[in-house]
């Protein structure tokens, strides 16, 4: 056999006897000591096993389920941060997030709060059909709702609508629960006084710290109702809150909040980087948004082909996700907001509506690759999982 | 069923130049990733208005129009150049110490050598020396391997013979007496992994001579600009990916590959493998033992683990001369020391005066960020075994602790920069972990020493017939290494099938 010329190389038997020593005295890749799985899995389980251990009425349309591990074991999250709910529903399967609502030092449990929507397939059946001791399944805790101490200001303001309080209920408690120094303004709007989740809850912890401020405010409250009233504007706010510069702002709530809130912040002269918002679900009524072409009607109903095989119908006022669960094609999901691109699909032929501001990556954009969560039929489609 | 001649396991770099230049020559190639998205290191991911880059810093081997280098005629080769737009960078590195030393050095050999004689005066003759060397070597290198020379020898390539196996400071040594001097001739070795002592002068040589010969290069949208645009040309040539599906197990009878199990249990007939997985995670979990070869195992025993990294991925609110930044790629320089030292601290959790490199794309590219801010990613080497051993819940404070000291470091030389910070993320060696499926998370594979290097190493083949491997673990790291790695496999497999 021909000699090659790099074993004339200066030094070239030193590296020979190199290797024969690191083979000797090397690593012995067993399985269990190198599987990335074990690992990752204790911070970032695909899949969580839980037992619903309570059920806890919090209001008329609202309750808390406490969820225990079927394994004994939670991984750790950031209080604002979710975790994605898988469910069969009438045949149907499909996910929804739901923020975590105790807080992250409570390790023997997760408390999600779901409220009553109207007409919403999930809602009313972890309401109506779940019962103490029921097995569910999660995603692990993900999103990006929290505090991050490299750069958000030790003063919060937190603003939440409806239920989207569940966030602040984790980060509020774990502030007093474990004496955090921080201090936390929450405005929490409803319609109704008897709408207010957790309100006594947040009540106790005020009277309590120094540090947490409860202002609720109520847009419809009783003539006899001496709490703040009508919406969150910047001047309740500034009253509230003093000093808006030393401040970062957390909000959650229906998209109707995020319209007035956000300008009543920006009037403040709150830069954009400190005002942090948290997902919410699709938009309900997609057909009103800006740039939505008139001829589609929400019930307008579409063909769509998966892979290149089966085909499907789509309404357009539907998320294509959710009429992909229906005829049970299943796409991995988490956020179901737009943001965490779990849901990413390919357009192949066909248009999509896709809202303003959804954060899809500019390559995945040139090459029809959506967010099929907030994606939109305005054709028929070809789509590729 | 449908039948493949080939199946590849992961769609990072390797994988996918693999499955497109296989479909380009007309075989039917299945490519399973179990991530929904292309790419592998190669990726990006969207926070708040920005969409940060993971992984690529200065893309080598690239060329200009008129000097092609070797990356852009392989990207020519698979069809997909003209769907990509390069942004040359004007810098070759910069680097900043505490102490206001600041040095900008060109792409250009000249204005290198003249930049660092006139910052050094009284190493004039030893800079001009390290550089022929440097050169000398490298085409040396290219004249045997690359134009395949049929009678080299020592007498033709003396600088070849005498220093292929040479750990880099013992060059700089031999040449150099100021240690300032020696630490900024030697910032490169981040990219591969291993301090001067530990890497052999070849790597050092080599990658100036790219980078200077072929300039740095970024790309519009990102290294997941490529990753798109390659997977699109492999399905535009039949090729069939699935997303959101790994690979379970390879099946092996008598010695040869049988197919993939994927992670739904299906199973899928091929004659041929690549796997762009690490060779532990193919060889130890995906193949049953009993058909794991010895000689696999032995050799294994032999290779240590590369470090992981520690990131810092920050969106800030201006452009990036508000913030100081004005060169696209600067090494934050706060100990000279490279020797053994480095490897103690990387081996550490916490980030104290190691180096560390800021790549801001924004300052060659404008339109990288949204308009009116700019992007920085913070990377400095770090194991991956101390942070497996951190309990669960004490991993974002640490994570949170170190990118605390991290950021401290960067206001240090940047100082304000804190006040712009819009988003930011950060990634632990878990978090590579968890993404790339490496072992340890490590990012530069198996660790790089000379012993290492494709003269010693199986490279991208297996005893286990109808196996290759592509990916940085088969060989050298980074962009080009790995994209040129998936072509090898993809031509050992193409040319088997030609000669039977």
């Amino acid at each position: 056999m021909k000699k090659n010329i790099f074993e004339d190389f200066d030094g070239y038997n030193d590296i020979l006897e190199e290797i024969e020593h690191s083979r000797k005295y090397g690593i012995n890749y067993s399985a269990e000591r190198h599987s990335p799985a074990q690992f990752i899995n204790r911070l970032h389980p695909p899949v969580l096993s839980l037992i619903v251990s309570d059920i806890i009425e919090e209001t008329s349309s609202t309750k808390t389920l406490r969820l225990i591990p079927d394994d004994g074991y939670l991984p750790p999250f950031l209080a604002g941060q979710y975790v994605a709910l898988t469910l069969e529903i009438g045949g149907i399967r499909t996910s929804r997030p739901y923020s975590i609502s105790s807080p992250p030092n409570q390790t023997g449990f997760y408390d999600i709060t779901v409220r009553r929507v109207d007409g919403g397939l999930v809602s009313n059946y972890l309401l109506d059909e779940v019962k103490k001791g029921d097995h569910l399944q999660s995603s692990g805790p993900a999103g990006h709702f929290y505090y991050n101490p490299l750069f958000h200001d030790k003063s919060m303001v937190c603003i939440a609508g409806g239920s989207g309080i569940t966030p602040f209920m984790s980060m509020v408690n774990e502030i007093a629960d474990c004496g955090i120094d921080r201090t936390v303004f929450l405005l929490y709007g409803n319609k109704n006084s008897g709408d207010v989740i957790f309100h006594e809850k947040f009540q106790a912890i005020s009277d309590r710290f120094e540090n947490i401020h409860y202002i609720p405010v109520i847009e419809e409250p009783p003539d006899d109702y001496d709490g703040s009233r009508g919406l969150i504007t910047g001047d309740l706010i500034k009253e509230k809150i003093g000093n808006v510069d030393d401040k970062t702002f957390y909000l959650c709530g229906p998209q109707g909040m995020y319209d007035f809130c956000i300008p009543e912040l920006v009037k403040l002269g709150i830069p954009d980087k400190k005002i942090r918002e948290e997902v919410y679900g699709a938009p309900a009524n997609i057909c009103d948004y800006a740039g939505w072409p008139e001829d589609i009607k929400a019930e307008t109903v579409f063909k769509v082909s998966v892979n290149g095989g089966r085909t499907l119908d789509a309404r357009a006022g539907e998320p294509l996700i959710t009429a992909l669960e229906k005829k049970g094609v299943i796409v991995p999901s988490l956020c179901r907001s737009g943001e965490c691109s779990m849901c990413r699909i390919r357009i192949i032929s066909g248009k999509v509506f896709q809202p303003k501001g959804v954060p899809v990556r500019k390559s995945d954009r040139q090459f029809g690759y959506v967010h099929s969560c907030v994606s939109y039929p305005l054709d028929d489609l070809a789509i590729a999982l | 069923m449908e039948e493949y001649d080939a199946i590849v396991i992961g769609a990072g770099n390797g994988g996918i130049t693999a499955s497109a230049a296989m479909a380009q020559k007309g075989l039917n190639v299945l490519l399973l990733e179990r991530h929904n998205i292309p790419g592998g290191c190669a990726t990006s991911f969207c926070r708040g208005r920005f969409e940060f880059e993971v992984a690529l810093h200065q893309l080598s081997g690239m060329g200009t129009v008129e000097k092609p280098g070797p990356l852009r005629m392989m990207l020519a080769s698979l069809g997909v150049l003209d769907d990509l737009e390069f942004v040359e960078m004007s810098e070759l590195y910069s680097i900043m110490m505490p102490d206001g030393f600041k040095l900008s050095l060109k792409p250009d050999k000249e204005e290198v050598i003249k930049e660092l004689q006139d910052r050094f005066p009284h190493e004039k003759q030893a800079i001009e020396k390290f550089f022929d060397l440097s050169y000398k070597y490298a085409n040396d290198m290219l004249s045997t391997f690359i134009f395949k020379d049929p009678a080299p020898s020592r007498e033709k390539y003396p600088t070849m013979y005498e220093y292929a196996f040479k750990p880099a400071s013992e060059v700089l040594d031999s040449l150099i007496s100021d240690p300032l001097l020696k630490a900024v001739l030697s910032v490169y070795w981040g990219y591969v992994g291993l301090p001067p002592n530990r890497l052999a002068f070849p790597y050092l040589a080599m990658i100036f001579f790219t980078y200077i010969e072929f300039k740095p290069f970024h790309i519009k949208g990102g290294s997941q600009a490529l990753s798109n645009v390659i997977i699109n040309k492999f399905i535009s040539h039949g090729g069939t990916v699935r997303f959101n599906c790994g690979a379970k197990e390879i099946k092996i009878e008598n010695g040869k590959v049988k197919g993939v199990v994927t992670d739904d249990g299906e199973f899928i007939p091929a004659r041929f493998v690549v796997s762009n997985a690490s060779q532990v995670s193919t060889y130890v979990q995906l193949i049953d033992p009993q058909h794991v070869p010895g000689q696999v195992s032995r050799e294994m025993r032999g290779r240590s683990l590369s470090s992981s990294a520690f990131s810092m991925f920050v969106g800030f609110d201006c452009e990036p001369d508000e913030l100081g930044i004005t060169e696209p790629t600067t090494f934050l320089l706060d100990n000279i020391d490279f020797g053994d030292r480095v490897i103690n601290q990387m081996k550490k959790l916490d980030i104290d005066d190691q180096l560390l490199v800021l790549s801001c794309y924004d300052v060659s590219d404008p339109e990288f960020s949204p308009p009116g801010t700019c992007q920085a990613n913070i990377v400095t080497l770090k194991y991956g075994e101390p942070w497996l051993s951190i309990p669960p819940a004490q991993y974002n404070k640490t994570k949170f602790r170190c990118a605390e000291a991290m950021l401290r470091r960067v206001e240090a030389i940047y100082p304000g920069v804190r006040g712009h910070i819009e988003e930011i993320e950060v990634a632990t060696p878990l978090t590579h972990m968890r993404y790339l499926g490496h072992p340890n998370g490590s990012i530069y594979g198996f660790e790089q020493y000379t012993k290492d290097s494709m003269f010693f190493q199986p490279g991208r083949y297996s005893p286990i017939e109808g196996l290759y491997f592509a990916s940085g673990w088969a060989g050298d790291c980074g962009f080009h290494p790995t994209l040129q790695a998936g072509l090898s496999a993809a031509k050992s497999i193409v040319r088997k099938l030609e000669t039977e």
